[in-house]
This record gives C-alpha cells, structure tokens and sequence, in this order.
C-alpha cells in the first residue's frame, strides 16, 4: 500500500512519519508514505523521485500546493495515471480540478458554478476548491484598489472561514451511503487536515485507505479530535489557555510579571502547535524569556492577526506587548493569499508596537540555507520578506526551519539568541530615560577623501545632523550641541590626524590587542587582509575611530571598501571580508562606546553590501556580524527604495525616510535664454527678409552653444 | 532648392531648436540638497505641484478614500479647448507650429490655474480660470487641485524628526512606498519606513502597457539610423526604477522578446504567453540582461521570469529573422555542441552576496590604465548566469560570448530626480556593459536611455542625454548656485558631476569636447568661482581640477594649451593650500 503525500511547509511531516509508524504497527498493512515538500519548483532528481512516487502510488494527497510550476506538472502527472483517489486541498485551482474520489469529480463540481445550493454538501466541496483563487484573485498587488479590499474581506476567504466554523454540523447531516457518500468523505479527510494533531493525520491516511484502497473496510478510525482555534501557547504549559487572564495567572506562578514594557507578543502559526512541530517555537520563546523578556505566544488568526492581537495582546483596551513578534512569516492582515497593509498599518499606528517579522525556513531546508550564497531562496524572500515588510515588519531573522534529516522544525540556536538580544535592546531604547540612552551617527565618505566627508545623495548631511542635534536635546538626550553645521564639521574634518591616513578626527585608538579580544571575527578578517591593524585606518599599532564625542552622541565616519590604491581588490569576482578598520568602527560603537542604538545617516553606506547572503543573514555574513545587536535606523532618501530595502534587509535597518530635494524647471541662461528670444522673434516675424536675418542670427548663435 | 523648400527647411530647423530649448527649460531639476526635518519653500512647492498636476495618476483623493484615478490638468485643458491631447501635443510641437503654439497656450493656462491655486490655498479661482479660460468642468479640476492640496500640506509638515526620535523610542514606524514625489505623491508624508515591492505583481499591467510604445520607440530610433532592427542588445536592469514603476523595465525586456507577463489561478506574474509575430509586427530581439545585485535580491522570481522568457521563445519553431532569440540559441547548439542551459543564458548578475560592477571604483580611484580594463571589470563580475530556482553559476566565457554580438545598449531611466550625471552608477553599469561590448563585438554599440517620465515616450541616445543633463545642471547657474548655498557638500556635490561625466568618457567616449572646456570655464578659469570654491571646500575643488587634469591627460578630451597651463596652476595652488591646512 502506497500513498504519496505532495505537501508544503513545516506541520505535516512530522505527524506524517508517526502516522505511517504507527498504522504499520498496529495494522500491519505495509504502508509506505513518501512525503515531497513542494514549496519550491523540483527540478531534475527532486522532480522524478516525485513524479516515481506519484505514479507508483494508490493514493495521493496535494496539500498547499501552490508553486506554479509544480503545480501544472502535478497535474500533468496526475492526469496520466490511475490513482484510487486523489485528494487535493488547499491547492491551486488546477490541482484541486484532479481531485478524485469514488464518484466525487471536483472537476466537474467546479464548473457547475452557481448551480449548485451553497449550503449543499457538494456546494461546500465545491466552495473549498475555488475559495483560495477567489480570494487571491480579488487582490492587486501591494495598494489594493477599495474594490479588491472588499472583495479580499466578502469574497473567497470570510466565506471559507464561515464555512470551515460550519463544517461539524453540515457533516452530521450528509448520509454516509449512497450519492453522496463520497462528497462526506472529503469533508471528513478535510476535517482531519483542520486540526493536524498526530492522531487526526493518523486518522486522515486511515480514513482514505478504508474508504479507497481494497479490502481495508473494516478499519476503524476516530472522529476528528477538536482543538481550540485561539489561545496561548507556552512550551512549559500542559495545554493552551483560552485567555489572555488565565495565562497571566500561570505566569505569575512562574515569577514572570508581563508588565506591558517588557512584554513581546509572539504570533504562532496554529497547525505547528497542534501537529506538536514546534521545537523551534520553543526554543525561542525560551531564548527569549532568558534575556528577562517576558512573551505572550499566542496562536495566530491566520488571515486577520488582528483578532489575535485584540484577544491576547490587550488587557481591555490598554496594550500587554511592547512589541509583536510574527513568526508566521505572512502579512499580517490577509494572510498568504492577500496583503490589506492600509488595515496592519491602521492597526499597528494605532497600537504603537513595532511588527517583527521573523523567518521559518518551511520550503528549504536549514543545510541548503546555509550552504547556500543566497539565502533564502525567491519563494521564501517574496512570501517571507517582501510582504511582512509592507506593513512595516522589520528584523526578518531565519529562527529555524526544516533539515533533511528531522522530520520537524528545529530551532538555529545562535540565531535565536540574536533576535532575543536584539528585542531586549529594542526594549531598552523604549523605556531607558533619555538621559542614559547612548546614539551613534553615522556618517560616509564616498568617493574616499576628505572633501566627501558626510555626503549623501540629495542631503545637506551637516545642518541635518544639527537638527537632529538639537531634536535629541530637546528630547532630554544628553547631547553637546556644536555652534553651527560649520562648527560641527570642522570638529569631524579636523583635529588629531595621528600622522595617519585618516580623513577625519581620530576619536579613539583601539590597540590590537582589545580589537582581538572584543571582536570574535578578527581572523576571518586576517585572512583577508593580513596581520591587524592592517593599513587602512590604522598607524601601526591601532585601529583608529574617526569620529567626535557630544556627550551620550558619537558622530563617526563610517570608513571606507578600502579599494583604493588597492586595485587587485576591485579584481575579484567576489569579495571578501571587510578590512580591520571597518571591522574595529562597528566593534567600537558597540563594544568600548557602547551605544545604545546605530543611526545611518543619509543615502548610502557600504556595511549592507558587505559580502554575505542576500536575506536571512547567518552569523557568518558580514553585515550581521559588523551590526551585532545594535537596533540600526537609518535616515534614507524617499526615492531609493531599492538600496533602502537591502538596508533593511541585510543590516536590519528600520528606513527614516526623507524627502528629496526641492525639484524646478531648469529654465534657461546666458546664450540659451538669448537664443530662444531670437528663436521667438523668428516665430512672431511676418517679414520674410526680417525672419531670414534671424535664422541667421539663430544659427550663429546656436553654433556657439553647440548646438 | 527652390525658394519654399528652403523657407520650410528653415522653420523645421527653427522648430527643432526650439524643441531642444524648450526641453532644457522644462526638464525638472534639483535645485539643491535637503535638510532632514526641513519643509520645503513656497517657490518649490509651486513647481512641483505644477509637475504634479501635469501627469495622470490613480491615488487616494482624500486620506482614508479609496483610490480612483485623477487626470492631468494638461490634458483636461487640452481637452477643454478641444485640441489633442497633450502627449500628441508635445510630440508634434518638435515639427509643427500650430501644436507648439498650442502646447503653449496649455502650459501657460495650467501655471496659471496652479499659481493662484497656491497663492490662495483654495482652488475656487484656480478652478473658475480654467472653466472660463479651457472649459475645464469646476468637478473635474476640484479632484486635481485635492490632490494637490494633500501634496502641499504634507510637504508643509516635515514629520522626520519626530519621526526619528518614535523610532529612537522603539516605537512602530509607519511603512511607505518609495518613489520620486512627482511620479508617486503617496510617498508623502516622508519619516517613514520604505518598502520595496511583492515580486509576485511584477511587471504590473500598467507597466505592461507603458512598455509598448518605449520599445517601439527604442526600435525606431535604431532602425532611422541604422536601417534594421538590432539582433542582441544588452539591457541593465535595476531595482530602482522597478519598484517605482512596478516593473516597467521588466516589462520591456518582456516586450522586446515578444511576450507578455501571464498571471497564474493566484495572480502572480509567473508564466509568459508568447505574442504571436504577427501582432508583433517585428523580429523577437535577443536580449542580454545585466542585472544588479540589488534586481536579483528584490526581484528573485522575476529573474525566474526572464530566465524562463528566454527559454520559451528560444524554443519557438520561427525562422531565424524572425526571432533573433531562437536563432542565436539553435546556432550555438548546433555549431558549438552547446547545452540548452549554456546556450541559453541571458541572465547576468553577481556572484550571489555580491553587489556592483566595481567600474565606478575603477575610475574614482583612477586605477585603470586602457580603457579596456573598465569592460573586463565589468563583465569579471557580471558573469554570472542566474536560471530557475535562482541557482547561479560563474559563466564568463559565455557573457563574453552574449556581448560579442550586442548592437545596442540600453537602459530605462525612471526619474526626475536622478539623472546620469547625479551618481556614479549609470556610468558603472551601461558605461561597464557597453565597453565591454566594444572590445568583445569590435565596435561601440548604440547606447541609449529611455526617459519614461514626461508624457509620451522618449528614447534618447547617450550623447544627447549628457549634453542635456550637463546643460540643466553642471552649467546652469541656477543648479550650481543652488548647490553652493549648501557650501561644502555643495562643492563636492559639482564635483560628483564633473567625475561622473568623465566616467562617461572613460566608459563610452561620449562627452564632446566643448563640454569640458564650459566646465574649466565656469568653475577653475573663473577666478572669483574658483575662490569660492577653494573657501567652501578645498578638497573637492582639487579633486575636480585634478580631474580634468586626468581627461586631458588620458586623451579624452583635446583642451586647448592655454586652459591646460590654468588647470595645472590652480591644481598646484590648491595642493600647496591644502597642505599648508594640513600641516
């Protein structure tokens, strides 16, 4: 007996493996599961190992399969052979079409659009093959139109979850025998899949060998286990908790005091917590809740969170989080099939609590990502990535994901504690008085040399530092705010130049050895760029800061690739490491200067291009290791969003857009402006002599100005 | 020639000079640089809502209201006064008198509307002006002027700097589109969080739709002074321009090949329906993709896209002058014993984790010796071929082999805030890309830009695009004066420029000599300019000087003897001052 399960994500093969365990044990039917994830598009050995399994199977179960190309060559191969059933769910349209069960024809119960009663057993079926296209259809693109808006809110989605809330009491009124004897049996295997425990799986491969395989009709299979929708999750806890009062109890008796400031609030994706694959859940609610972070995890709403949040992240109408943390990895109003961001951004505005998205990696595994010079790979970075980060999301951390080995999710220990360090810095920088928070501005220099210092594209970098300068004084920072914007420079530009080659003031002088013992990456670097302190900001003996103190505000020059008057550097196809002065410029901020938070200021700098994966950094990517934990915002021209978005990405960054500057017609001057005024004379002359000694004078005139 | 032919050679010359001034008068440019947190003034407030009105768009009239498109007050005038509508107008007023004359009468009537728009903070007057003046209905302007109203009040209001100290306090900040003001006034207000784009939407059908007739006119434009279409060409793509369009490029790329985006049951652009070569009217062009390290980071399932464009048009049973595509790929396979896979590839990017052609560092740092060398660097770390799944591989050899038969370079330019000449990356990557089809293919192709920010498709080559951005900016008085009221980042800011037009020279040899020698004159040969320069920012001014310096010294540029003798002394002047500042 052989069944193919084609599926997506993290929750399935866990409950899957134990199912096929467990059913070879206590029925002994030699049942052989071969499971593919498809959330990517297989090529080659990973297509026909597939495509083998499809077509050697009895059954075959498609679940959340939506990748375009798997899904028309699925189809394709369904069509070819001859399954005993075929059970789709949750897939794309033309892979719903090929469900087939004794008499049920999904086919052709989707072309009998709007015959059918909707309220009718097959109406129903028919309705969870097309809702997942309709709702997604009713989108378009990232600014839905008001008219998509509402259809993403009436159309396909509001009435599957009706229908799904409906399905126990529908069920009990569709007779088993006859006709519609099938039609009950998808509605009974979907409602398996609802609520993925290990012994509802178990019970939903049961259930389609007992009704469509030979001879095994005498099996006998439980009704569906019912799980709570809503609740809190904790790994510590014995069951979920149906409120928000009921879980602060618990915690109380843990000594954990949820006050609001030092609360995050996790979203949790259901079918992870019931199919019991949350090993990476756990870790990092505990890495967490070790860096004296309190947290709410609560199960997410799916395609609304703002249910959740409004369940189990307020206490009447006062806020219990200071920050959400999402590690459902979709938007957060719509879910995977639509993106409402004007409802997150209303919602989150109005909550005042920053959104972190954070990644699972459900569609690759954890080996092919860090093997892998990309990342995450397009699927996971478009889902994943670019849709959380339209509604403000930030800090898009991979915390764990699928192996080749395990059949669950396992947690990235080191990647667990990053994001857990880097919310308690986030939380200090929300509740620490002004007076004790630390800032560094960062300013470029690009092209190198000293009349580029604090460049920016369209920005006066200079005066904007004054404002925000002063901004921060009358915030209560404690700040030594320069006379002027010409004062300020010239304390960058000048003073102590070390006899080296810096470009600007020299604010510290790190020696090799507290370089060494502060920065973990300086062999790496080494090996790159020979013994430190290297050449480049260097005099020899230290790595040299360059920058100037104002009291709790460090102004620094962030340094330079180091290419120039290096040219084999530029050679390389790929690069390297940064050099040792980078390295020791962010190792100070951090480490000896200790600031509270980074602050980039203007368009654009070089820590983001540095080498390492595109997103879903590893800590042996250099932008992760060069901003360490330090919350990074970063002021960003408004017309960038390209560069803006690796910021982001890559070092973290949360954009503080500004506005380009001041545009006007070009007009004209000096021999231009003359030549349009003997241009305008010749259109208005009437005299035929007079125009000809204008044509004349035209040209001459538009010789002298090439033209 | 008889007496009338030369009267109407006369007033066409007139007309097409005149169409020349008119567009250096127009072009938008910046007229200076930003302070954060600062509010912009009256004066530029009023000519960018000028711009504003004078482009249809769909956006949310008021805040919370659906979106609904808005038309351009130029074209509600147009059609008020019952002439052609204002893209026809500005085309035909490069050839024909009558439809200047009545561009003008649309622009004048337009300025004027906004002007006491802006004067009275209310539209009543604006909007009786033009219903009396163009027959504008009072309910069609009042949806402009309240697009209009948003935009200025917004920009009165500068939230960055509250907006900055939020964010200090680990508070949530607002998302937002990023994009010129002009081309997207929702990127207002500003202090926000930007965000690129779900790749899944590119190319938009509105994209689609735009790209038609820019292709055409890149095509035309080619065959007028070649007389055929080109077989290869080499196309840089960004990111930039891709989020703010939605993927115009994209799309053209797409369009180029004759195909067009199709969207799957969940409406993701993930598939191509080939456009039949009768609808297309044109061969299938062969085009070579260089892509920023950026386009393949934001736009990973659009590289899926592209790649697979590729394959399926390749694959399409059509004689080869019809599809330069099918034919290049089938001759490569037969003659080398070529893969599919190798002959094929016309995705080129980085090495995954690796950003930029390096050509702008090459040439800042004057590291170079031939020319050549900047192509090589180029093409050193653009060869790598991106497939499906986002796989890539080094595949040098087969980059060199895609150029070698590239005709035309080409890149489309979305902005009116970033010109050629601005930043060093135009020059690095079509200035990279079309050396190294110089050296490869034994001739320079054509490069030209497309401008898809006026009305009405323009395609220009590289030459006109850097005498036009050198005209409206490096020697108008009215950008460089704005420049130096920002004192030292203004100076480097002149200085950018001039480095960025001799990357020109550098890649592509396209900047005419008198270019240079207006440069030396207006900021080193000028002494009271030179002065100022030297007070404001020493370093940069010897870094231009040295710069032309370096142009002449390469044999890029013929300066006169007399110029030379003035740089070389002022370069010595400032060095001597320089260290005496130093020491």
């Amino acid at each position: 007996m052989k069944i193919t399960v084609l599926y997506v994500g993290g929750s399935l093969p866990a409950p899957l493996k134990q199912a096929e365990r467990d059913i070879n044990r206590k029925h002994k039917i030699g049942l052989e599961l071969a499971l593919h994830n498809c959330g990517v598009s297989l090529f080659d050995k990973a297509w026909d190992d597939a495509a083998r399994d499809v077509a050697t199977s009895e059954i075959v179960f498609i679940i959340h399969v939506t990748d375009h190309e798997n899904a028309s060559r699925i189809a394709e191969a369904l069509a070819r052979g001859n399954h005993r059933a075929v059970i789709a769910i949750n897939c794309m349209p033309e892979l719903m079409r090929r469900t087939r069960m004794g008499k049920l024809d999904l086919a052709a119960l989707m072309r009998s659009r709007g015959e059918k009663d909707e309220s009718s057993p097959a109406g129903v079926v028919r309705r969870l093959g097309t809702w997942m296209a309709e709702t997604m259809r009713s989108r378009r693109g990232s600014t839905p139109t008001a008219e998509a808006k509402s259809g993403a809110k009436h159309g396909g989605f509001a009435k599957y979850s009706g229908l799904i809330k409906r399905l126990p009491t529908i069920l009990r009124f569709v007779p088993r025998a006859g006709k519609l004897g099938d039609v009950k049996n998808y509605l009974l295997l979907y409602s398996y899949f609802l609520q993925p425990t290990p012994v509802n799986i178990r019970s939903m491969i049961l259930y389609a060998i007992k009704h469509y395989a030979p001879g095994q009709s005498r099996l006998r299979i439980p009704a569906p286990e019912v799980m709570p929708s809503e609740g809190i999750y904790h790994p510590d806890a014995d069951e979920l908790f149906e409120s928000l009062s009921s879980y602060v109890k618990w915690s109380r008796t843990r000594g954990r005091k949820l006050s609001r400031d030092n609360t995050a609030g996790l979203l949790l994706m259901r079918p992870q917590i019931i199919s019991k694959s949350r090993r990476h859940y756990d870790r990092l609610i505990r890495a967490i809740e070790e860096e004296g972070i309190d947290v709410i995890p609560a199960i997410s709403t799916f395609m609304d969170n703002r249910e959740a949040c409004r369940s189990f992240f307020f206490h009447g109408e006062t806020a219990a989080v200071s920050q959400i943390v999402s590690l459902t990895g979709f938007s957060f109003v719509g879910g995977p099939a639509s993106n409402d961001s004007e409802a997150a951004v209303e919602f989150l505005k109005e909550m005042n609590a920053p959104l972190r998205s954070m990644v699972s990696l459900d569609v690759q595994t954890i080996e092919s990502w860090e093997a892998s010079r990309l990342g995450l790979n397009p699927v996971q970075a478009a889902m994943q990535v670019s849709i959380p980060e339209i509604d403000g999301a930030t800090e898009p951390f991979v915390y764990g994901g699928m192996t080749g080995s395990a059949s669950e999710p396992i947690p990235i220990e080191d990647r667990c504690r990053k994001i857990a360090r880097r919310l308690a810095r986030w939380n200090r920088l929300q509740t620490a008085p002004r007076e004790s928070v630390r800032v560094a501005l960062v300013v470029f220099c690009f092209p190198p040399g000293k009349g580029n210092i604090g460049t920016a594209a369209d920005l006066d970098v200079f005066p904007s530092l004054m404002e925000i300068l002063n901004q921060l004084r009358n915030e209560g920072y404690e700040v030594n705010v320069p006379r002027s914007a010409d004062h300020l420079r010239d304390l960058v530009l000048d003073g102590l130049e070390d006899g080296s080659n810096s470009v600007a003031h020299v604010a510290y002088r790190m020696s090799v050895d507290q370089y060494r013992a502060l920065c973990p990456y300086v062999d790496d670097v080494e090996a790159e760029w020979g013994g430190a302190p290297g050449k480049i900001n260097s005099n020899g003996r230290d790595v040299l800061i360059q920058g100037i103190e104002l009291g709790n505000v460090f102004v620094g020059v962030q340094p330079t690739f180091g290419y120039e008057g290096d040219p084999m550097r530029l050679l390389n196809a790929e690069s390297g490491a940064p050099h040792h002065g980078f390295m020791g410029f962010y190792t100070y901020i951090e480490k000896v200067w200790k600031a509270d938070a980074v602050i980039h200021v203007g368009t654009h700098g070089a820590l983001e291009f540095m080498p390492g994966k595109q997103v879903g950094l590893s800590s042996k990517c250099w932008p992760d290791r060069l901003i360490g934990e330090l919350p990074n915002l970063y002021i960003y021209s408004v017309n960038n969003p390209s560069e803006g978005t690796i910021a982001r990405r890559r070092s973290y960054a949360e954009l503080i857009s500004y506005l380009t500057p001041p545009v006007e017609n070009a007009g004209l001057y000096k021999g231009l402006a003359s030549l349009k005024e003997t241009l305008d004379a010749y259109r208005r002359s009437a005299s035929e002599s007079e125009r000809e000694q204008l044509f004349e004078a035209i040209e001459e005139q538009a010789a002298l100005l090439n033209m | 020639m008889p007496e009338s032919s030369l009267k109407s050679s006369r007033d066409r010359r007139v007309l097409d000079l005149y169409d020349r001034v008119l567009e250096i008068e127009q072009r938008l440019i910046p007229t200076g640089l930003h302070v954060f947190g600062r509010a912009p003034g009256f004066r530029e407030i009023r000519s960018l809502l000028r711009m504003v009105a004078s482009f249809e768009r769909t956006t949310a009239v008021s805040a919370g209201a659906g979106r609904e498109t808005v038309k351009a007050l130029t074209d509600l005038v147009a059609e008020g006064l019952g002439l052609f509508d204002y893209a026809t107008l500005l085309k035909d007023s490069e050839v024909n008198e009558q439809r200047l004359q009545e561009r003008e009468r649309v622009e004048s009537l337009v300025s004027e509307a906004v002007d006491l728009f802006v004067a009275d903070r209310a539209f009543h007057r604006a909007a009786a002006h033009l219903q009396e003046r163009a027959n504008v209905t009072i309910e069609e302007s009042q949806r402009v002027f309240e697009v209009l109203a948003r935009v200025r009040t917004e920009l009165e209001k500068s939230d960055e700097l509250q907006s900055l100290c939020r964010a200090l306090r680990g508070r949530y900040i607002e998302p937002g589109p990023g994009a010129d003001i002009i081309q997207n006034p929702d990127v207002l207000p500003t202090g926000r969080n930007t965000h690129a784009v779900n790749p899944y939407t590119v190319p938009s059908t509105t994209a689609v739709k735009k790209a038609a007739p820019i292709v055409a006119a890149l095509l035309e434009r080619h065959r007028s002074e070649t007389g055929r279409y080109p077989e290869s060409m080499a196309m840089v793509l960004w990111g930039i321009d891709n989020i703010k369009t939605q993927g115009e490029a994209v799309a053209q790329a797409l369009n180029l090949m004759g195909v067009r985006p199709r969207r799957d049951s969940l409406n993701r652009a993930t598939d191509v329906d080939v456009i039949p070569i009768e609808d297309l009217g044109r061969p299938r062009i062969d085009v070579i993709m260089t892509v920023s390290g950026i386009f393949r980071d934001l736009f990973g399932a659009t590289m899926a896209l592209l790649d697979k464009a590729v394959r399926v048009v390749s694959a399409l049973d059509e004689p080869d002058d019809l599809n330069f595509v099918a034919k290049h790929v089938r001759a490569r396979m037969k003659d080398d014993g070529a893969s599919l896979e190798d002959a094929a590839a016309r995705v080129f990017s980085n090495a995954a984790g690796n950003y930029g052609a390096n050509v702008n560092f090459m040439v800042l740092d004057s590291q170079w010796r031939e020319s050549d060398e900047l192509g090589d660097l180029f093409v050193t770390r653009k060869c790598f071929a991106y497939g499906r799944g986002g796989d890539s591989r080094e595949a040098r050899a087969l980059l060199d082999r895609a150029l070698s038969r590239v005709e035309l370079t080409y890149q489309n330019i979305d902005s009116t805030e970033v010109g050629i000449t601005d930043v060093d990356h135009y020059f690095e990557y079509l200035g990279g890309v079309s050396k190294a089809v110089e050296k490869r293919s034994g001739a320079r192709p054509r490069v030209y830009l497309s401008d898809s920010t006026s009305p009405g498709a323009k395609v220009r080559t590289l030459e006109e695009t850097i005498k036009l951005e050198t005209r409206t900016k490096t020697l108008n008085p009215k950008w460089y004066e704005g420049m130096l009221s920002h004192g030292f980042s203004g100076v480097a800011e002149i200085e950018h420029h001039v480095t960025n037009t001799f990357g020109w020279s550098a890649t592509a040899d396209a900047v005419d000599k008198w270019i240079y020698d207006e440069v030396a004159q207006t900021f080193v040969l000028d002494e009271q300019m030179l002065a100022r320069l030297c007070e404001m920012n020493p370093h940069a001014a010897r870094a231009m000087v040295g710069r032309l310096l370096e142009a002449s010294g390469r044999g890029l540029w013929s300066a006169d003897e007399s110029v030379l003798s003035k740089l070389r002394e002022s370069f010595l002047g400032l060095e001597d001052r320089l260290e005496g500042v130093t020491a």
